[in-house]
């Protein structure tokens, strides 16, 4: 079978998209064109960053999340909040009172994904330890940054650590133990993954390190915020603070850029967060201009997952929040190092099968081909204006160029207003 | 006997622009990117193709870059209208510079640059005049499935 159009978590709602030309302009990857007055998104290019759904001014591109309505065709429900969620209603909500609220609006069980997150830093510590493959090597956290190297940077997928995330070890995990506990079978249990970002549900309906993702869907927090909301203010009288919760400032602080470096002992670490540094970071790891660094955690998000498309409070006060609760629950480790330790041993946080580069397609296919297109390429882009006003609906005169050379149907060097038909 | 050049590009270096240094690599990055040359070798003319760069601009006034290619390698010339290198045996000596403390503060003299460019090169040729400049050839070869 051929491989289908590949899935993603955004989708442009044709009634209210105006091609406005925002989101065309935004897209790191220049997978968006205006064609007939509509964004058409390229498949093949979209790394489901989500830029152009915080860009679209009409709420155009709608993230394809899972509804809370589609949770109940499972016969035990799990809740798996990212730390994020604890950044969303303010500083005097303790985790613990989230997750009784989540487990109050209708899931059999809430697991808290900050403990894997703490699990997943003393397994990366020992793998760093152990692999003395080349450096740095790269987090595998964000699915975006993951799919932004294997479309923009595949040399350096040989570099992301082979290390599941935390929400996939958390699930990984959840289904055994539940199965066992209940005897029943794994695939009545549905894990949710409460998420801030739509790029997660690519990562669980085309997984690219396992044959089937270990979670069954994202919730959007946009989507169950005011049920969460509702239920806080219902508990607010009766709720008797537990501080005893589990989780460690460590788990908690994954939900900012830098938590995963702030888990690890390894001072030679780097955090990026937000698609442009990133990008610009890993170009430089390209040409070998980063040296002497271990550990490379990007995120694809301003600030991390806090500044994921589908949060609801503003980012810079979700940050604070989440500082506070870093110094709240503090830095010592409430996982047992030595049971990470057998896990790692028995290869639990591994991939299942290893990334692979997927480049862009070059100009041709045929090399000799490529270079005459590249010449073409050049001399049309030395007769365009360089504004890159987006009015022939591709972002700039270059990804125009391009689409001449590469023969789009119907596309004239007309197209370009400054040209004229 | 050289073989056909099926494409030639060249890039001027300006040296001590420390800002737009990498610009030259940068640029030949993306072209074999754009050709469909394996990543594999494209890192590693990055690698080569960056370092040699940076040494311009570092230590040059100024010089040329330049990219060709052939069915079966890539080839970068790199030449230059610097001090030239008195000895290049030690030069070539990993973890020897003659970077500034200016230079090795933005991070670079760590005397890593050339013995980095002859570890992902297949065939690396140095001349040097004292007081004229520098010359590089840098050849990586293509595999037969790129040809």
């Amino acid at each position: 079978m051929s491989d289908p159009i590949p899935y993603h978590s955004i989708k442009v709602d044709e009634k209210k998209c105006i091609g406005c030309v925002v989101c065309m302009k935004v897209c790191p990857t220049k997978a968006i064109r205006i064609k007939e007055k509509k964004a058409a998104v390229n498949a093949e290019r979209c790394i489901d960053c989500g830029e152009c759904y915080r860009a679209c001014p009409y709420g155009a591109i709608t993230p394809l999340t899972t509804k809370t309505s589609d949770i109940t065709r499972f016969k035990i429900k799990v809740a798996l909040p990212s730390p994020v969620l604890y950044s969303q209603f303010g500083s005097n909500i303790m985790p613990d009172q989230i997750l009784n609220a989540l487990k109050a609006i209708g899931f059999d069980y809430v697991y808290d994904e900050s403990l894997a997150c703490e699990m997943i830093s003393i397994a990366i510590e020992e793998y760093l330890e152990r692999n003395k493959s080349p450096r740095p090597i790269i987090s595998s956290t964000c699915p975006v940054v993951v799919r932004l190297i294997q479309r923009l940077f595949p040399s350096l997928v040989s570099l992301i650590i082979r290390m599941e995330p935390p929400r996939e070890i958390a699930a990984k995990n959840l289904k055994k133990e539940l199965s066992k506990e209940h005897k029943i079978s794994e695939q009545d249990i549905g894990i949710f993954h409460i998420t801030s970002c739509p790029a997660k549900m690519v990562s669980i309906n085309k997984p690219e390190t396992m044959e089937k993702s270990y979670l069954d869907g994202a919730i959007s927090i946009k989507e169950i915020y005011n049920q969460l909301m509702a239920q806080l203010k219902k508990e607010e009288h009766n709720f008797i603070l537990q501080t005893q919760s589990q989780a460690s400032g460590i788990g908690i602080g994954w939900a900012i850029s830098g938590g995963e470096i702030r888990g690890i002992k390894q001072d030679a670490s780097v955090s990026v967060s937000g698609v442009h540094d990133t990008i610009r970071i890993l170009s430089d790891v390209e040409s070998g201009k980063i040296k002497n660094i271990e550990y490379l955690e990007c995120l694809i998000c301003p600030d991390g997952c806090i500044g994921g498309p589908l949060t609801v409070e503003n980012r810079f006060l979700a940050k604070s929040h989440i500082l506070k609760l870093i110094r709240k629950f503090g830095r010592k480790n409430r996982i047992d190092i030595s049971y990470v330790k057998q896990l790692y041993d028995k290869n639990f946080f591994s991939f299942e099968r290893n990334i692979q580069p997927k480049p862009f397609p070059p100009l041709d296919p045929d090399k000799n081909e490529a270079i005459k297109k590249l010449k073409k390429k050049e001399r049309i882009l030395k007769n365009l204006p360089g504004i890159n006003c987006g009015v022939c609906g591709a972002p700039d005169c270059e990804s125009f160029a391009e689409d001449l050379v590469k023969g789009e149907k119907g596309l004239t060097i007309g197209r370009c207003v400054f040209l004229g038909e | 006997m050289e073989q056909e050049t099926i494409l030639s590009e060249e890039f001027e270096i300006t040296g001590g622009d420390f800002i737009n240094g990498g610009m030259a690599s940068c640029r030949i990055k993306n072209i074999l990117k754009e050709i469909g040359i394996d990543a594999e070798i494209m890192r590693r003319v990055a690698i080569a193709s960056y370092e040699a760069e940076m040494n311009v601009v570092m230590y040059a006034k100024k010089g040329k870059m330049k990219l060709i290619l052939t069915p079966h390698r890539i080839v970068i010339k790199v030449e230059d209208e610097g001090p030239g290198i008195p000895d290049i045996e030690l030069a070539m000596q990993p973890g020897y510079s003659t970077a500034t403390p200016e230079m090795r503060e933005m991070g670079f003299g760590a005397g890593m640059g050339l013995p980095n460019i002859q570890k992902n090169a297949d065939i690396f040729n140095i001349n040097s005049t004292v007081g004229k400049g520098t010359n590089l050839q840098i050849v990586i070869n293509l595999n037969n499935k790129n040809v």
